[in-house]
């Protein structure tokens, strides 16, 4: 299966903080402690891509970096799956 | 009961197999070797092999056929067994006398290769005195521990009859037992909740007075449910397994036993303790050369003076971001919703937190992974909510009547 697109992981991303009762602002340079995306919740946005393209993510791949951002999650999530 | 020790008491009930409706003593016993590892096909085979080591001098063991592979053969070879798979014999690879009246059983092997525990017949028969003449539906595998204990029941007491049922007929064995008259049924609560999903009414409809559970762990939701739909009968479960045989009966409707029967001293009882939340046993019952008090590796917790059996140890905890998650408490909030009628817990690998809590999950009414998901936080710390739910259509059932999937 092919690699998600940045929208189908932002939608993924707002259904996670959904569950949890809470809202995906509109802007991606939201910070993700102000809007409560935790671990727990990127955990789960990593195994939900997993499950979506049937394949696993190396996280060892990618040089590690700060995420502090929606954006952050967004573009971390995306070079994953190219790697 | 010993062998060779006269005609069983119960040579005259009644057993009841695929081919075969009559009494222990009309048995054809199976020509084997003194002693024999009897592959088997079915329980008409495997009643066949117990009779053959019931009224004589035999050393025995009795397994599926699909359980032994070729490695097992011949390590049972190397034990002394000569392998009995219909009309193929293979003698043993090592010369001894056999032990008169030993069984051998094989561990379900859940935690690797199956190991053999020696019993003999004695061992194997825990229920004494007098008991009410009932037929038993045995659905166990052919073998296993559980499945002897309801073969020497039959053996052991008069007026014990005993329907048995293939794996193939764990889907519509309940017209047979309606048919055949089958009072008690026992079962893992696997077993009991697959039957109750697929067909309550035809379960609702058997004059059961005898219900048992055991062989997984047996929680509260599963035995309400059976106690109320068989306000009648007496609902037990029981703790056993190969090593330490049958060792806790516990009669009440609820779940766990009483937490002031921990340390207790009773003579013919099990001595139970608990050490680092693990259950140890010193069985009378226990198979020969098994530890006095033995380690389980079941985990118990003790909850409102009860002490409750939620799992194995070794699978039990799921790491969720240095958290400890247990698997088995998350099973237990998921089952007691009204719609799930079964649940299976276990850790994904996960980025960042290791693991993450997912659940399989078989629904007997309607309900979303978000709802299930809240009732779960509402009932759980957060790092143990399920975070993946995955649903099933029907409950991964196995030849064991366990789920450990």
């Amino acid at each position: 299966m092919s690699a998600l697109s940045r929208d189908a992981i932002r939608t993924m991303m707002a259904e996670v903080l959904q569950a949890q009762g809470k809202m995906m602002p509109e802007d991606d340079a939201a910070n993700l402690e102000t809007i409560g995306f935790r671990s727990l919740d990127f955990s789960e946005l990593a195994l939900r891509v997993e499950d979506e393209i049937g394949d696993e993510l190396n996280f060892d791949a990618p040089e590690l970096r700060q995420i502090a951002t929606i954006s952050d999650v967004l573009d971390f999530l995306e070079q994953l799956q190219a790697a | 009961m010993s062998a060779g020790a006269g005609v069983p008491a119960g040579a005259a009930n009644r057993i009841i197999t695929r081919g075969f409706d009559g009494r222990w003593d009309e048995l054809e016993p199976l020509d084997v070797p003194d002693s024999s590892a009897v592959l088997v096909r079915d329980n008409h085979d495997a009643v066949r092999a117990v009779w053959a080591a019931a009224s004589g001098d035999r050393e025995v063991l009795v397994a599926s056929r699909s359980r032994v592979t070729p490695d097992l053969a011949l390590d049972l070879r190397d034990a002394g067994l000569a392998i009995v798979d219909g009309a193929d014999v293979q003698p043993p690879t090592v010369h001894r006398d056999p032990v008169p009246g030993r069984v051998w059983l094989l561990t379900s092997g859940s935690t690797g290769r199956p190991k053999r525990v020696s019993h003999t017949l004695d061992s194997l028969t825990t229920v004494a005195g007098e008991q009410p003449r009932r037929t038993w539906l045995c659905p166990y595998a052919h073998g296993a521990y559980a499945w002897w204990q309801v073969v020497t029941l039959s053996i052991s007491q008069p007026g014990q009859d005993v329907l048995f049922i293939e794996p193939d007929e764990l889907d519509t064995w309940p017209a047979r037992a309606l048919e055949v008259g089958v009072t008690a049924a026992s079962g893992t609560p696997t077993f009991w909740r697959q039957a109750l999903y697929r067909d309550p009414e035809s379960i609702a409809a058997l004059p059961l007075e005898q219900v048992t559970l055991g062989g997984e762990p047996v929680d509260q939701t599963i035995l309400t449910r059976l106690t109320e739909m068989f306000p009648s009968a007496r609902v037990s479960w029981i703790y056993a397994s190969s090593e330490a045989g049958a060792t806790i009966a516990v009669h009440d409707g609820r779940a766990g036993f009483p937490q002031e029967w921990l340390g207790r001293e009773l003579d013919g009882r099990a001595g139970l303790s608990v050490d680092d939340g693990e259950l140890l046993i010193a069985s009378p019952k226990r198979g020969e050369g098994i530890d006095r008090v033995l380690r389980t590796g079941d985990r118990v917790e003790i909850v409102d003076g009860r002490v409750l059996i939620t799992g194995r140890l070794a699978s039990d905890e799921i790491n969720v971001g240095g958290a400890k998650a247990s698997a088995s408490a998350v099973r237990d909030v998921l089952q007691s919703h009204p719609a799930v009628v079964w649940a299976a817990v276990r850790g994904r690998k996960a980025p960042i937190v290791g693991s993450i809590v997912t659940a399989d999950v078989v629904l007997s009414g309607e309900a979303t992974a978000a709802e299930l998901t809240a009732w779960c936080a509402a009932r759980l710390p957060d790092y143990s909510v399920p975070r993946r739910v995955r649903f099933l259509d029907t409950i991964p059932i196995k030849e064991t009547l366990k789920s450990d999937v």
